[in-house]
């Protein structure tokens, strides 16, 4: 695992921002072979969102061969609900970028039957060949996507109830009524997450400080389900300085210390490559030292 | 041209009904010329535009609406010599260049008439539009059941009274002109036009037409009258949902009776008379309606209004105890129009009326034949043997100093109410937008930006002037 740690909100944002336009450029996505993303909503993901939007903008990345995965839609609420996840992806962000909307999946959460909803979700990931990166966030109490406390690490896509947590936090996009909040999602399981090859998590604030502590210094448990991220063979975690503040000192300095080390990893493996060292393919394979 | 015929407007404001301004997208479809609902566009139908137009941080706004409009480039709607042809040829050249000031939907206006003209008239201003040009909407016949007294610049030997009623509207109009029909509101094959009418309730059989003016879905405006307090406001519960011009052709604002000025703060204190509106034969209401005017009218003969003398039968037992709330309107307050040049009305007349009543404010020009934003000052024909003068933005019959309508653009109207309130440009483009487009019942198809709304706009810059024209989706004027 690896754990970057930048200065406030936004810095995380261009640095993931970054980081996933180089994977996709790196990549090289074509129509037959297209990169695969999956995406999160909340607040957390929007300062990469809208630096996304910038590199788009400024013509250093298309999602023209790019298909995204989102990772979960409340049941019932209408698509185009303020509310709902589809609202949120369009507004802050398929409505600024050039992604073919045939290349968009969200999940219905007002299809007739939910079950086969879920099931033809993760048929279609298999299909498009898995995720190549997926990009989340977490909440409060460390889940991801909707993998509230309690889920199980092996899970797939499927209908959840939402944590009594999750609802009150939501209460204030619903009047503040309690009562407005849907109780149920279809969420993409921990397993779903695990698949894909590569996971980048965004996690700022302090109040994602004790989560994230959970997550990556002390075991895997169903409880914190992000901790699931330690049994991955190449996660990043992108905090802010307001999210370590629950972490050991020691952690924050090992994970400081090895981002240098990962730097020159990389920058000896383009060397190799340039000078026809490496073998055929491995150019195309993930190199570090974190893993 | 876009290849899947959507189009996207980036990198803008866009004008809320509220008056906020907010940096959002729009999209729209240019082959059916009318706005998207873009998320559903997305999701649903699977599609994003092709061309995407960045519009540099300029304001998009609806087109502005016009709802009295005389005439331009030199063609009056209130002139007809004999020939349908160059008739028409005059409402396609006022429509076709009036884009350039950003307006994209007029009422055209006629003043006051010799009465066999009307029908002739009325017929020629059924809704037209080309692919090119704004939309004519239908007509707004400013009389000729006005008041002598305020008659402006209207010919006295035609004005007329109304002694039966609906049925003598119906016989100046002409019948067709006024037919009922469920759905000509937004009907453009030229069924009928009727959409305003101006006139002055205490003229005799007025009143008792208003109601049937009204279910037949004609807006009917206070207008070049000296109504008192009560008329007025009876007026209002009987329909009437404008009034025009404010502050011209009307009483001044006196604090005994307020006359049509004080339906803007009207009160929930006095209600409203509970009797139905009688038959407009019965003699004692037309001595009521013919005899009694405005105390503020004639300042000399005024004696103080007594209490009671306006009804209050409905009027709250109980005080209430909900901040920013008021009770008991017993009927909406009327949409008003202002002709907001500097001249017409002074910037504090028109901050005054906005604070009374923000939402039902609607800029008007009443610009005349001469309105082009290219004419030199001087003196110019009229009608009738009439000629006037124009200076700057002013306009007077010739030899007086009667104010003869304005010269002013309406899109100069929004900067100058912008600057006069206070209020935000956002604010004001409200007032010559959805307002006008409300008042009139349209404000699902003009003055917004509702998904299926027709994508009639304007592209302002962040100073109020206009860039660009677009009428059903395609550009029709640029600045450049």
């Amino acid at each position: 695992m690896r754990l970057i740690i930048r200065d406030d909100p936004r810095a995380v944002g261009d640095y993931i921002a970054n980081y996933i336009c180089k994977r996709i450029n790196d990549y090289k996505p074509t129509q037959e072979r297209p990169f695969v993303l999956g995406l999160p909503t909340g607040s957390s993901p929007i300062p990469t969102y809208k630096a996304l939007i910038k590199l788009v903008k400024d013509g250093k990345i298309t999602f023209k061969n790019v298909i995204t995965f989102n990772m979960d839609e409340y049941v019932g609420l209408p698509k185009d609900h303020s509310e709902s996840y589809h609202t949120f992806m369009f507004r802050e962000f398929f409505s600024h970028i050039d992604i073919p909307p045939s290349q968009v999946n969200i999940l219905n959460g007002n299809a007739e039957d939910l079950i086969g909803e879920c099931n033809a979700y993760e048929a279609k990931i298999k299909a498009v060949g898995g995720i190549e990166l997926f990009l989340g966030g977490i909440g409060s109490d460390g889940h991801i996507a909707f993998n509230e406390p309690g889920s199980s690490l092996a899970s797939r896509t499927r209908i959840k109830t939402l944590a009594y947590d999750t609802i009150l936090a939501n209460a204030r996009f619903f009047d503040n009524d309690i009562s407005q909040v849907p109780r149920m999602a279809l969420t993409v399981g921990v397993a779903t997450v695990l698949d894909s090859r590569e996971v980048v998590v965004v996690v700022t604030g302090q109040n994602k400080a004790l989560a994230l502590s959970k997550a990556i210094e002390e075991g895997v448990n169903h409880l914190w389900t992000l901790s699931a991220l330690q049994l991955h063979p190449w996660a990043l975690i992108v905090v802010d300085e307001d999210a370590t503040a629950e972490l050991h000192v020691k952690t924050v300095k090992y994970f400081r210390s090895i981002e240098m080390v990962q730097e020159e990893v990389e920058r000896t493996q383009a060397e190799l490559k340039a000078r026809g060292v490496l073998e055929a393919g491995a150019a195309e394979q993930q190199v570090g030292s974190m893993e | 041209m876009s290849a899947n015929g959507l189009v996207c407007f980036t990198n803008c404001l866009l004008p809320q009904e509220d008056g906020g301004l907010i940096l959002k997208d729009l999209w729209i479809d240019e082959r059916r010329g009318v706005i998207l609902d873009a998320q559903n566009t997305f999701f649903e139908r699977k599609e994003r535009p092709d061309r995407v137009v960045d519009l540099g941080g300029n304001i998009l706004s609806p087109g502005l609406i016009d709802i009295q409009l005389n005439g331009a480039y030199g063609f009056d709607f209130s002139i007809y010599e004999g020939d349908d042809e160059a008739y028409k040829n005059g409402m396609k050249l006022v429509a076709e260049k009036i884009v350039e000031t950003g307006v994209t939907s007029i009422v055209p206006t006629i003043i006051t008439q010799d009465k066999k003209l009307y029908p002739k008239l009325l017929d020629l201003l059924r809704p037209f539009s080309t692919p090119t040009s704004a939309s004519l909407l239908g007509w707004h016949a400013e009389g000729p059941f006005i008041d002598m007294a305020k008659r402006g610049a209207h010919a006295p030997p035609f004005l007329l009274s109304a002694p039966d009623g609906f049925a003598s509207f119906e016989e100046t109009y002409g019948v067709q002109n006024l037919v009922d029909s469920e759905d000509w509101l937004m009907n453009t094959d030229g069924q009928c036009g009727v959409r305003i009418i101006t006139a002055a309730p205490e003229i005799k059989g007025v009143m008792g037409a208003v109601n049937e003016l009204v279910k037949r879905g004609v807006v009917f405006s206070i207008g070049h009258s000296i109504a008192s307090s009560q008329i007025a406001t009876t007026a209002v519960v009987q329909g009437a949902r404008l009034i025009t011009h404010l502050f011209n052709a009307m009483p001044q604002l006196h604090h005994r009776d307020p006359s049509i000025i004080g339906l803007l703060g009207a009160s929930p204190h006095l209600s409203v008379p509970v009797e139905d509106f009688p038959n407009p034969s019965s003699p004692t209401t037309a001595a009521m309606l013919s005899g009694v005017t405005s105390e503020a009218f004639d300042y000399v003969s005024t004696t103080p209004t007594k209490p009671g003398a306006m009804s209050r039968t409905a009027s709250r037992s109980e005080l209430h105890l909900d901040k920013g709330q008021i009770a008991d309107m017993a009927f909406d307050r009327p949409y008003y129009d202002m002709i907001v040049d500097g001249i017409h009305s002074h910037p504090n007349s028109v901050r005054l009326a906005y604070s009374a009543f923000p939402d039902g404010c609607i800029l008007i020009t009443d610009a005349m034949k001469i309105l082009d934003p290219n004419l030199r000052d001087g003196v110019h024909e009229w009608r009738d043997g009439k000629r006037f003068v124009k200076e700057g933005d002013k306009l007077y019959l010739e030899g007086t100093n009667t104010l003869a309508g304005s010269v002013v653009t309406l899109d100069k109207c929004v900067r100058n109410f912008s600057r006069f309130t206070g209020c935000s440009l956002g604010e004001a483009i409200k007032c010559a937008t959805f307002n006008p487009a409300k008042c009139l019942g349209i404000e699902n198809q003009k003055g917004t930006l509702r998904p299926g709304a027709d994508a009639d706009l304007v592209v302002l810059d962040r100073q109020g002037n206009p860039v660009s024209t677009w009428v059903k989706g395609r550009q029709v004027w640029s600045k450049d």
